[in-house]
């Protein structure tokens, strides 16, 4: 079963070619990591999955919604796909618990007593139950990225998007992190992981996608395999680049 | 000194508290209507409704860059012309208004602007409506960040209603002109006290806004 799917999906900024070609099938409960030099079209290609940008050609289907349909209600897309961004985006006029209880109160409409001890869970699980009350400019860069998956968990979503999670993060905030996406993706979440940490893709990720240009180079599900012998010369560039330092 | 004591008789001080009153009820009205009308007209530009956005923005625009006196000739002698009569009370507040309400959208827009844009991001990725999202999100934050510039923006009212003496409106600065119209020797003594309740009325405008920033600053 396909939870994502790109079909020949084209995206210009104006004249700029950001999105060339593109399939890619990704099915329920996969874990895909995406990776590439910066400018590669990773963080495009995952904001085209929850319509935060529109593709220009080709056809896009997400929890069997067409995206490149005009009548098609972005919400609610957007209600089954949660997404983490690199700099958290926190809502700053609310408290942690508030972050997470808004959109299952406001857009599932569910009762809020219960959705308040779901987010007390969600909290315990990501380690941060004594945040609940404090507003997110009193966190660290770690609490805030965990509140954020917290916050889409609470929706709970088919998939997940996350978009660079760990780039804007101090290097021993990086290991909570990356420990709560791993016991995520344990319990079969759908996962499209934009990211430079190659270790999580090789531990955690069911198959790696090497983007460069705005095309995806390589595609495969012997994520091993993939950073021992890269098929594509910019693609061996790339990976010798990261392990030669 | 004698000049003082007798330009401050309880007749002439009763007689610029009335024309303090006119000063408040038509800026307290003015603030009140042009803070309603301004948000709109701000969200108005910021949501870049086709058409409508780029209208309102011409009228902002050519409000902004017109005296407000002007503004006052307007609506008072130009406008029963169009067999639209007005008092000077009611002609004053609408003048104020329709000027204030163009700089206020300005302000209003910006401080949307000034919101980062993830925050949209993130409450549409959230599943909210772009309407939840503004309301619950977005402006909340825009008007932490406006409550500033729209309190000069109020203190710049409450002190540009002496511009409606110019219609005779029986406001503060017209009272006491006509105090000392009567006897030149109390025109100090008027700018004094002049200058007293302009700034109790706009000191306490200001603190105000702090008490109003504080709760925001702990809610």
């Amino acid at each position: 079963m396909s939870m994502i799917e790109f079909h020949g999906v084209e995206k210009y900024y104006g004249k700029f070619h950001a999105l060339k070609d593109i399939n890619l099938t990704i099915d329920r409960g996969e874990v895909v990591t995406v990776i590439g030099p910066s400018g590669s079209g990773k963080s495009t290609l995952l904001r085209t999955i929850n319509g935060l940008e529109h593709i220009t050609e080709g056809e896009l289907i997400v929890n069997d919604f067409d995206l490149a349909d005009k009548h098609t209600d972005m919400n609610k897309i957007r209600k089954n796909v949660g997404m983490v961004f690199q700099h958290f985006n926190l809502y700053a006029n609310k408290t942690v618990l508030e972050n997470i209880t808004l959109g299952p109160t406001l857009v599932l409409h569910r009762p809020k007593d219960e959705v308040q001890k779901e987010a007390m869970a969600l909290l315990d699980m990501v380690g941060l139950v004594d945040q609940a009350h404090k507003f997110p400019a009193a966190l660290s860069g770690g609490q805030k990225q965990r509140v954020a998956i917290a916050r889409s968990l609470a929706m709970k979503p088919r998939a997940i998007l996350f978009d660079e999670p760990t780039s804007a993060l101090d290097p021993e905030m990086i290991g909570d992190v990356l420990d709560v996406m791993q016991k995520i993706a344990k319990q079969g979440m759908t996962m499209v992981v934009v990211t430079h940490e190659m270790g999580f893709a090789q531990r955690v990720g069911d198959r790696i996608v090497f983007m460069a240009d705005g095309q995806i180079l390589e595609d495969s599900r012997d994520v091993k395999g993939f950073f021992e012998h890269p098929q594509e010369p910019r693609a061996q560039e790339f990976i010798s680049k990261i392990f030669n330092h | 000194m004698q000049n003082f004591i007798d330009a401050y008789s309880q007749v002439n001080l009763a007689f610029l508290l009335r024309g303090l009153w006119v000063t408040v009820e038509v800026s307290v009205t003015s603030i009140f209507f042009s803070f309603l009308i301004g948000t709109l007209l701000g969200i108005a530009r910021y949501v870049k409704v086709r058409f409508f956005s780029s209208l309102v923005g011409f009228l902002i625009d050519l409000l902004r860059n017109l005296p407000l006196l002007l503004i006052l000739f307007f609506t008072y002698f130009a406008l029963p012309k169009i067999g639209i009569r007005l008092g000077v009370i009611p002609a004053s507040i609408v003048a104020m208004t329709v000027f204030e309400s163009a700089m206020l959208a300005e302000i209003v827009r910006s401080g949307i602007n000034a919101v980062p844009i993830g925050q949209m991001e993130a409450a549409r990725s959230n599943g909210l409506s772009y309407a939840q999202a503004m309301i619950q999100i977005i402006l909340p934050q825009a008007f932490k960040k406006m409550i500033p510039p729209i309190v000069s923006q109020f203190i710049s009212l409450v002190k540009d209603t002496s511009l409606a003496t110019i219609i005779l409106l029986p406001e503060l600065t017209y009272h006491a002109q006509i105090v000392y119209g009567q006897n030149a020797n109390y025109a100090i003594p008027m700018f004094v006290a002049l200058a007293v309740l302009y700034f109790i009325a706009n000191y306490t405008l200001s603190i105000g806004a702090r008490l109003i920033n504080r709760r925001l600053n702990h809610a």
